[in-house]
């Protein structure tokens, strides 16, 4: 187990620039996610931990020392891959064995690895198997078994459950959860499944176009986002977003009608503010404070019930628990809780 | 096409004989076209080729012909030359796969990775490939020759001869001439193919075993080698057949000389029937080379077929 810092970190090829001045320590024993859309540079910056990219700018540490220029091999870490990249050659016990074979470990020790990690992951009975007879989930196991014979310093994930079905990947995802709360290793799981990161995580780096957009507790990332990157990918269904003007203590839309109460913020009367409110604060209501909307769709999703709704002339979306709504259509009436509003300025930061 | 039998008081009715007869040809007939010509082309002129082994045909002599039962194969059978043939023709055969083999692999694998002007270097690798056999013989005989070509005197000024000599004419190094020109001619055929099969080895796996602690050569082993080797079993079985029937190179360069030094079973059949012209005895020697490469062949596919079945 180690810790890893990355400091200012940058990634180029030729001229075209991925990863911009990369910050982040990753305490020993934390399970950290990198979260983000595809092309904002996570896996890259995941390839450079483990040594597959070369660092254009900057240093990597693990345990304290400067990694940059060793190779894959002599970092003493351990990778899955999306793909699993199973041997296809070998069987399950040849794939999770391979690397303590090549560092010459005694053959008592190699089967007392094996058969430690088989046991935890339920992998005893496919031992003589070869990767092709294995289903997807059983891949995924063994890619996960090969990387823990090793007692690596760290695990590195790189979307390992993108290739399950949903249901294979709920589970996986809280057998990773059950392995790491056992093993407590220092882990870096990269994902663009906003589930994942929420559940897994002990902290969530949120990327954007290669820069780092916010690092917390996936609480703080869904309570209190940055920046309307981090409102808008995290949570789903995701946030709505309204255009409003801040007046006499109140958020107005551009025609002028009043949407809440504002929060306790410092800005000058007549800013142009973005609010964020997440459908699951959204409120139907019938007193006379609410703002009324049009029904444009409803959808069902068993747990609860999404509904669709045109507020003057902007599509605005509320996730309510109440089957009522299910029989809801043409105008209703909608009111923004104030505790539950977020505010953004024009650069999209947060002010409250 | 085919219309249900129509029945009368509940009495099947046969059609009449020749409908049934053009319903059952039918098929026969639509594949006749193509079963005539591929029976006109293949088989009529094997037959023909194979008969000739038990006949005495000699061009020049009007009064050959006549079916002389297993006389060739008793007459081969004591032949010397055949048997120095024999033994040439594994020489060949061997030194010839096996240096393509080795020099195509490394070729592939150099190919496989990036670097600037791959695209064009692809090209100008495969070039042998598209020069016809007849004019690499006659090229790599020229190269040879010290009265034109630079070879000899290289190797003179290297040490390696102690006077720039022609190698096709020095009885003990002859078959090196068309060794060194076959393998030249034949590296692109394996460099393609490998290099074909490299690609499509998926390179997670590469990045998995570095870093699983494997080096170059562990991942070489662990995982280029059993990608590979379905490709190198197929590749190596098809270029020995065509290398032990592949003459052109030899009868241009050397023609089987100097004494029959040179001599494979694929020209001691060419000088046999069309500078002997004795077309029975080359039709003999022609049959025992083809049972000797199907029983190969066979030897490899059952060989294939156990080492498959093993996993």
């Amino acid at each position: 187990m180690a810790s890893i810092e990355i400091e200012k970190l940058e990634k180029s090829y030729g001229h075209v620039s991925v990863l911009h001045g990369i910050d982040l320590d990753i305490r020993d024993g934390e399970f950290v996610v990198l979260v983000g859309p595809s092309g904002c540079g996570k896996s890259t910056l995941l390839r450079m931990i483990a040594g597959l990219e070369d660092v254009s700018r900057g240093e990597i540490r693990i345990a304290g020392n400067r990694v940059n220029d060793l190779h894959p091999k002599d970092r003493d870490i351990a990778m899955v891959f999306q793909s699993y990249a199973l041997y296809p050659h070998m069987n399950v016990a040849g794939n999770m064995s391979y690397s303590l074979r090549l560092r010459k470990a005694t053959k008592e020790k190699i089967g007392a690895a094996v058969a430690g990690a088989a046991a935890k992951l339920g992998l005893e009975p496919l031992l003589e198997r070869r990767p092709k007879a294995l289903s997807g989930g059983q891949r995924q196991r063994v890619a996960m078994g090969r990387a823990i014979v090793r007692q690596p310093k760290a695990f590195l994930f790189d979307e390992p459950l993108s290739n399950l079905d949903a249901r294979l990947r709920e589970q996986m995802r809280a057998e990773i959860k059950k392995m790491h709360a056992d093993l407590k290793a220092t882990s870096i799981y990269v994902t663009h499944d906003q589930i994942e990161a929420m559940t897994l995580a002990d902290r969530i780096v949120a990327m954007h176009g290669g820069v780092v957009q916010q690092v917390g507790s996936p609480l703080e990332l869904y309570d209190r986002p940055a920046n309307l990157f981090v409102a808008g990918f995290i949570g789903s269904p995701g946030m709505n977003f309204l255009d409003v003007t801040y007046r006499g203590g109140a958020l107005r839309l551009k025609d002028g009608s009043r949407v809440a109460d504002s929060p306790p913020v410092a800005v000058q009367e007549g800013s142009d503010l973005t609010l964020g409110i997440r459908p699951e604060h959204l409120t139907i209501t019938t007193d006379s404070g609410g703002i009324s909307a049009e029904v444009e769709l409803v959808e069902p999703t068993g747990f609860g019930i999404i509904v669709h709704l045109t507020l003057h002339g902007m599509p605005v979306k509320v996730f309510t628990l109440d089957r009522q709504a299910l029989a809801t259509g043409g105008e209703i009436k909608v009111s923004f809780p104030v505790q539950h509003i977020h505010l953004f300025n024009n650069e999209g930061s947060r002010i409250g | 096409m085919m219309i249900a039998a129509g029945t009368t008081k509940g009495l099947p009715v046969r059609k009449p004989w020749l409908t049934r007869l053009a319903d059952a040809s039918e098929p026969y007939l639509y594949s006749a076209p193509s079963l005539i010509l591929i029976v006109a082309v293949m088989l009529v002129p094997l037959v023909i080729g194979i008969s000739y082994a038990f006949r005495d045909i000699q061009l020049l002599n009007p009064f050959s012909g006549g079916f002389i039962g297993i006389e060739h194969f008793r007459a081969l059978s004591q032949d010397a030359a055949f048997y120095g043939a024999l033994k040439n023709t594994l020489w060949w055969t061997g030194a010839s796969v096996l240096l393509q083999f080795f020099f195509g692999l490394i070729l592939a694998l150099l190919l496989d990775k990036p670097f600037w002007g791959r695209g064009l270097v692809q090209a100008l690798v495969f070039l042998p490939w598209a020069v016809p056999s007849f004019l690499a013989g006659l090229n790599w005989a020229w190269l040879f020759n010290p009265v034109i070509g630079p070879i000899p005197h290289w190797l003179f000024g290297l040490g390696v001869m102690s006077q720039p000599g022609n190698i096709l004419s020095d009885p003990q190094y002859a078959m090196w001439g068309p060794i060194v020109a076959n393998v030249w001619w034949g590296i692109p055929f394996f460099a393609i193919t490998l290099l074909a099969a490299l690609q499509a080895i998926p390179r997670d796996l590469y990045e998995a075993a570095s870093i699983d602690g494997a080096n170059w050569f562990q991942r070489f082993c662990s995982i280029t080698l059993p990608f590979l080797a379905p490709t190198i079993a197929i590749t190596v079985l098809l270029r020995t057949v065509w290398i032990s029937n592949f003459a052109d190179l030899i009868v241009v360069m050397t023609g089987g000389g100097p004494a029959d030094r040179t001599q494979i079973v694929a020209s001691y059949i060419f000088t046999q029937a069309f500078k002997a012209l004795d077309f029975g005895y080359a039709s003999a020697i022609a049959l025992v080379l083809l049972v000797l490469l199907l029983a190969y062949s066979m030897f490899i596919i059952l060989l294939r077929q156990t080492l498959l079945n093993k996993d």
